[in-house]
Formats: C-alpha cells, sequence, structure tokens
C-alpha cells in the first residue's frame, strides 16, 4: 500500500515537474489571449463614453512590438497608451514580450494577425524592413512609433500599401541630441568622461553616441561629421576608444545590459570621469550606483518620475527627453487607417513625421515638462487626438498638429 | 604533510597571481586596487564568488550536477526584495530584512528541489534542469519580466555595498558556517563519507536522502545570500532570464571551484574556495584597470582558457612531477 502510494505520489510529482518545465520555460500570459510572446494589458469600455462612430463599433486591436520593458521611456510609453489611450478610445493594446531579435519580431506580428490584430506600432527596432515586408504580407496595417527608418529603408518602403507611417526623432534630430548633450558637457569645462552607448547597433543610439562624440569636439576615425562617425560606429558595433581623439577625453566606454555590466561600471568609475554621458536608459540602470559615486551623469530618455528624482536629488544634470505621449500622433495614425482613412503625403507615400526633444538641466526646468504630460492630462489628450481622427483627416492637418506641438 | 609545505601549497596560488596581476596593472600605470571604491567591490566580488563556490561545491562534489542554483538566487532575492519593501518601503533596514528573507526563501527553494531529486529518484542533472526552467518562469510571473529596481534601489541597500565591512561579514559568517558545519558535526561525517563511498556510508546506516535534502537546503541558503548580494551589487534583479538565462552564474564558479579544491589538498577546502574566490576578484579587478583594452567578451574568453589550462594541469599533474624531478640512479 504504502509503495503504491509512494509510487504514486512520485508520479504525480514527475507530472508537476514536466507541466512546470512546458509552462515555465514559456511567457507570462497574463490576462491574455492564449499564445506566447504576446499579452493583452487592457480592454476599454466599449465606447460607452465616447462618440467617435470609431469608438462606438468594434474594438480596435493593435499589437505594440517592444524591445525593452524595463526602461523609464518604455513605462512611459506604455503607460499612456494603457492608462489613457485605452481608457479614452475603443482599442485594445496587446504588448510583446522583450524582443531580442529579428526573428523575435516576425513571430510576433505573426502572432498578432492570427490573432486578428489589424495595426502593428513599432517600438522595436532588430530589422524594421523585416517587420513592414511581415506586415505587408499580412495585411497588417504597420507604424513605427519614436523612431524612423534610415532614408534608402523609408525610400523603400514607403509606397507599400500597409505601411502607415513614422513618427519620432529623425537620425540627424538624435544626432543633433546627442550633440548638444556632448557641447553642453564640454562647455562646463569637463575634460574627462565615461560614455554609455546604450543598445548599439540600434541606430538610435549610434546617431546619437556619434552626436555625443561630435559635441564633445573629439573626433572618431579622423571624422567629425554625423555620417562619417555613425558609419564607424555601425561598423566597430560599438565605440573604439583608440579611435577618439580631441581634447576631452573619453577614458571609458561600455554599452548593452548584461552580466558584466557592473563590472564595466565599476571599472569606469573606477576612471573618475568628471561626467558620465549617456546615450539612453542611464537613469534606469546605473543613477544609484552613479549618485553614490557623485559622479555627474546625462542621459536622452523621457520626463517620468524617476528621472525627476534623479535630476532634483541625485547626480542627473542632464536630460534629453522625449514626452510619454509623443507616440499619441501615430496611434491617430494608426486608427485612422483602420477606419478606412489611410493617411498618406503629398506624394502619395506614407507619412514621416520628425519629433523633437525637449532639455532639462535641473529640477524647474524638468517639472515644466512633466507637469504638462502627466496621467490625465498628456499633452496629447484626447481632445488633440480627436482633431487628428476622422475620415477627413489630411496630412497637411496632422503635420500641422503635430509640428505645433 | 610538512606546515611549511602546507603553508606554500595553500599560498602559493593566490600570492603568484597577485604578483603577475600587479605587474600588469603596473605596467599600465595602476594597482589592482586603485582606491577605495575598488577595494569595496573587490570584497563584495569576492564574497559573491566563494559563496556560490561553495554551493555549487557541496553537491557537486557528491556527484549532483544543480543547474538551479542561479535561478534560486534570483528567484529568492525576488521574494526577499518584494517582501521587505512591501513591509519598510525602502526605509532602514530593508537591507538587513531583505537579506534574512532571501536566506529562508532560498533555503526554502532548496528544499523543494532537493525533495523534488529524492522523490523523483532520476538523475540530478535531469531535475535541476526542469527546477530551473520552474523557478525561471515563476521569476518571470513575478516580474512580468523586467527588471526588479523600486524594490532594491535605497539608501540602505546601497549602503550595504557601499562598505566592504558587511560583505567581509558575510565572507566570515559563510566560512565558519561551511566548516563547522561539513568538517565538525554529525552531519559533515556523514556528508563526507556519502562523498567518498555512498554504498559503503549507506550500508552502515548513514540515512542518504535526508542528508542530501540538507545540502539541497543549504545551498538554496546560500544561493539566497547570492542573489541579494547581486541585488544591491547591480541595483536591480533581472526578471527575465528565461530558458536557462539564470545558469551563467553557476559557470563562473567552475574555475575557483578547482582552484579552491587543489588549494584544499594542502588545508581546508573550505579556506581554499575562499583564496580561490580572492584570485577570481583580483582578477576582476585587473579586467576594471584593462577595461578598455580588454572586453567583456573577451573578459570571458580568458576566464575559460584559464580554467581549461588548470584542468589540464590538474589532469597532468603526476606527469609534470615526473618530468620536473631529479631521475632517481
Amino acid at each position: 500500500m504504502k509503495k503504491k502510494l509512494t509510487g504514486l505520489l512520485r508520479i504525480a510529482v514527475a507530472g508537476v515537474l514536466t507541466f512546470g518545465m512546458l509552462t515555465g520555460c514559456g511567457s507570462d500570459t497574463g490576462t491574455t489571449t492564449s499564445d506566447e510572446g504576446t499579452k493583452t494589458e487592457a480592454a476599454a469600455d466599449a465606447g460607452a463614453e465616447t462618440e467617435d462612430t470609431a469608438e462606438a463599433g468594434k474594438t480596435v486591436k493593435i499589437g505594440v512590438l517592444v524591445a525593452d520593458v524595463s526602461g523609464e521611456e518604455a513605462l512611459g510609453f506604455r503607460s499612456y497608451y494603457e492608462n489613457y489611450i485605452a481608457e479614452n478610445y475603443n482599442v485594445e493594446f496587446a504588448y510583446t514580450d522583450a524582443l531580442a531579435s529579428a526573428e523575435d519580431e516576425k513571430a510576433a506580428i505573426e502572432k498578432f494577425a492570427a490573432q486578428g490584430y489589424e495595426a502593428i506600432i513599432s517600438l522595436s527596432s532588430a530589422d524594421r524592413a523585416m517587420q513592414i515586408e511581415t506586415c505587408e504580407a499580412l495585411g497588417v496595417y504597420y507604424a513605427i512609433a519614436s523612431g524612423v527608418l534610415d532614408e534608402s529603408q523609408y525610400e523603400t518602403y514607403k509606397g507599400y500599401e500597409y505601411f502607415v507611417g513614422q513618427v519620432g526623432p529623425s537620425n540627424q534630430t538624435e544626432f543633433e541630441a546627442g550633440q548638444e548633450m556632448g557641447a553642453y558637457f564640454k562647455e562646463q569645462g569637463i575634460k574627462k568622461v565615461a560614455l554609455y552607448g546604450a543598445f548599439i547597433p540600434n541606430p538610435m543610439h549610434v546617431y546619437r553616441t556619434a552626436g555625443v562624440i561630435a559635441g564633445l569636439g573629439d573626433t572618431y576615425g579622423g571624422a567629425s561629421d554625423m555620417d562619417a562617425i555613425a558609419g564607424q560606429i555601425f561598423g566597430d558595433q560599438g565605440v573604439d576608444l583608440a579611435k577618439v581623439a580631441g581634447d576631452v577625453e573619453i577614458a571609458a566606454y561600455l554599452q548593452g545590459y548584461g552580466d558584466t555590466t557592473t563590472d564595466e561600471l565599476n571599472a569606469a568609475i573606477q576612471k573618475a570621469p568628471e561626467a558620465f554621458l549617456s546615450v539612453g536608459m542611464a537613469t534606469t540602470f546605473f543613477a544609484q550606483s552613479l549618485n553614490e559615486a557623485g559622479i555627474a551623469f546625462s542621459d536622452i530618455d523621457s520626463f517620468t518620475e524617476m528621472n525627476g528624482a534623479a535630476i532634483k536629488e541625485g547626480k542627473l544634470t542632464y536630460l534629453a527627453g522625449k514626452y510619454s505621449s509623443s507616440i499619441g500622433p501615430v496611434f491617430a495614425l494608426v486608427m485612422n487607417a483602420v477606419n478606412g482613412n489611410v493617411i498618406r503625403d503629398a506624394e502619395g507615400n506614407a507619412v514621416s513625421f520628425s519629433q523633437g526633444y525637449l532639455v532639462a538641466t535641473d529640477g524647474e526646468t524638468f517639472d515644466q515638462y512633466y507637469v504638462s504630460d502627466n496621467g490625465d492630462s498628456p499633452i496629447y489628450n484626447k481632445a488633440t487626438l480627436d482633431g487628428m481622427i476622422g475620415d477627413d483627416i489630411t496630412y497637411d492637418f496632422v503635420k500641422s498638429l503635430i509640428e505645433s506641438e | 604533510m610538512s606546515t611549511s609545505k602546507r603553508i606554500v601549497g595553500t599560498l602559493a596560488i593566490p600570492v603568484i597571481a597577485s604578483i603577475i596581476l600587479e605587474a600588469l596593472c603596473l605596467s599600465h600605470g595602476q594597482n589592482i586596487i586603485t582606491n577605495a571604491k575598488s577595494f569595496d567591490n573587490f570584497v563584495v566580488y569576492a564574497a559573491i564568488v566563494m559563496i556560490t563556490t561553495i554551493a555549487l561545491s557541496i553537491n557537486l562534489n557528491s556527484g549532483r550536477f544543480d543547474f538551479s542554483l542561479g535561478s534560486m538566487a534570483a528567484l529568492s532575492a525576488v521574494i526577499g526584495a518584494k517582501v521587505s519593501y512591501a513591509i519598510l518601503g525602502g526605509g532602514a533596514g530593508s537591507a538587513a530584512l531583505m537579506l534574512v528573507l532571501t536566506i529562508v526563501a532560498g533555503a526554502i527553494l532548496g528544499l523543494l528541489s532537493g525533495s523534488l531529486y529524492v522523490l523523483l529518484r532520476i538523475p540530478p542533472i535531469i531535475t535541476s534542469l526542469g527546477v530551473t526552467l520552474i523557478y525561471e518562469g515563476i521569476l518571470y510571473t513575478l516580474t512580468s519580466g523586467k527588471y526588479l529596481m523600486t524594490e532594491v534601489q535605497n539608501a540602505s541597500m546601497s549602503g550595504f555595498v557601499g562598505t566592504s565591512v558587511y560583505a567581509f561579514l558575510i565572507i566570515l559568517a559563510v566560512l565558519a558556517f561551511s566548516i563547522l558545519l561539513f568538517d565538525h558535526t554529525k552531519f559533515g561525517f556523514d556528508y563526507n563519507a556519502l562523498k567518498n563511498g555512498q554504498k559503503v556510508a549507506v550500508n552502515t546506516g548513514i540515512k542518504e536522502v535526508g542528508n542530501a535534502v540538507i545540502c539541497y537546503m543549504i545551498c538554496g541558503g546560500l544561493m539566497g545570500i547570492v542573489g541579494f548580494l547581486n541585488a544591491a551589487r547591480n541595483t536591480n534583479i533581472n526578471g527575465g532570464q528565461l530558458n536557462f538565462g539564470s545558469i551563467a552564474i553557476m559557470f563562473t564558479a567552475f574555475l575557483p571551484m578547482f582552484i579552491g579544491s587543489y588549494i584544499g589538498r594542502f588545508s581546508n577546502e573550505k579556506l581554499g574556495f575562499l583564496l580561490a574566490a580572492v584570485v577570481m576578484s583580483l582578477l576582476n579587478s585587473t579586467f576594471a584597470v584593462f577595461s578598455n583594452e580588454v572586453t567583456a567578451s573577451m573578459q570571458s574568453i580568458i576566464n575559460a582558457v584559464l580554467l581549461v589550462v588548470f584542468l589540464i594541469y590538474l589532469n597532468n599533474e603526476n606527469l609534470l612531477v615526473r618530468i620536473l624531478s631529479p631521475r632517481k640512479k
């Protein structure tokens, strides 16, 4: 009897273990759709509080591709869609888990399409060309938020039927954001810095890093212009300090985030830089260590609570930021497309709008931007977005609205 | 073995390594330890390596390969961080409370892992693979795959790694506990008997199952400490370690385990692990000096090469002794 019971117990435990192995290697399914890897986070009430034609009808399902699930900027964007847009429009957002590769992006798009999602908004940039091709093949509308394709890619894909467009800082804008940051520290008389390249070869981080080097007045491989520096960084897949020359010394360089990052950060701090210049996510990952070490740092990120604390109570001294609702216009473009009004530019191509950065170097300036884009009253609020969504909305009208913000 | 030979055998590797690494750093115009901060980093890293090595060796020495060490460290740290944050909100005493909770959580996770092994009676390597995936899955569910930051970013935690004192005390406590438990108690005698001859030991009446479960529990508790130290040092915990993403931590302990076991021939094995951890931390500090020249991937390659070279030495030690000894006529 006892033997039998033990045997049964073993089988039961083995079953639990097997089940655990099967479920353990998948993703969080949350409230969701049955598939791995995607998670439906929020569904709004069915148009009770809205008057729009689109809102009164069926729920629009939009899939969001994300590579970063922890960063301040990413969390701010997500909160805006899930807590503001989903509350005010008849829309359902489904977020991917952290996408690590082009294969992951493709699989996520295919899953969204299989689940009947009508549009994809991409905040992930492992292979945007492949993302567009996949959406085109599947007949799913596609838009890029908070970033843009490089020029040649845009030329290739701007005529695609399901490519709605792109709204975000252009590569030139990214370069200038880095350049202004580098120049700011050079003007402060800083002679020795550490540099964090975030997730190079992500294009936005490459251009920002190229900008920082130029802004510091340094050259990279003898070059000082945007394309030449960025091209070399793409080629090197990072910054080779042996190629940096100029008055301001870059004493340490690190990029990415993984098992060895803490060691690399400690090594950078050991080299006693006067400032730590980051082109993204410094507050997320390094604020506590840099505050503790007493090293002033900068970041290109978003106007979020954590960055506010870092600039007021910590050592964050320069923040070039987007506001969290800056991804509002891309949502409006996607809603129009799903409702049958695919907005095109004057030449009949997918739209491309560039957005800039706001800079805060103290708590007061930070608050000006943060307070005006927070919680229930974002800059791109319902009233503004309603003006962008409709059957007779035109390219020129959307352009004028985005440029006026 | 004579006392002088014991002392020389114990200190040879750490001293030689220190001299070589310091010489390398001096050639670069620096020292291995450049300032107080780098010394703090050195001690904290040595603590992490030593404790991981001890945890790995406890089961591995008994033929139980445990892949789940990293997942136990991460999961117990997340549990400790969430509970301590819920109680103290990141205020004073958060670090101490999290340390205690993390050790308890780690011990429970170890106990579950060990219980599964003895219950299923399938090879421990298979069980540990399953347990790793389960713990990683729970970790992912608790954190939604995000980095856990708010719960571990506070003055109490930064104060803990802002000085070498606490890490030093942890090293002493773990070392004393390990030596006492494994060398001076009945449990330790049984463990060593099972390690050296399982069948004979079992035939003499030693309870193998209970001993194995306790070993897993101790490993879990130790990995809880490692999880806590990693959380304090990294200022976050990676919640997205799916599909064996957590096992890398185990491999960092292989080289110090072999070095420590070698040193243990001349003294106590646990002391050997400490000295091996010191060597690894010296190497890590040297990498920091050369961080602009030696990239993270190159460091991994250097560590792997050192492991292979040391294993080659261990396997051919007798041959080397024969070659280097004067021939008897």
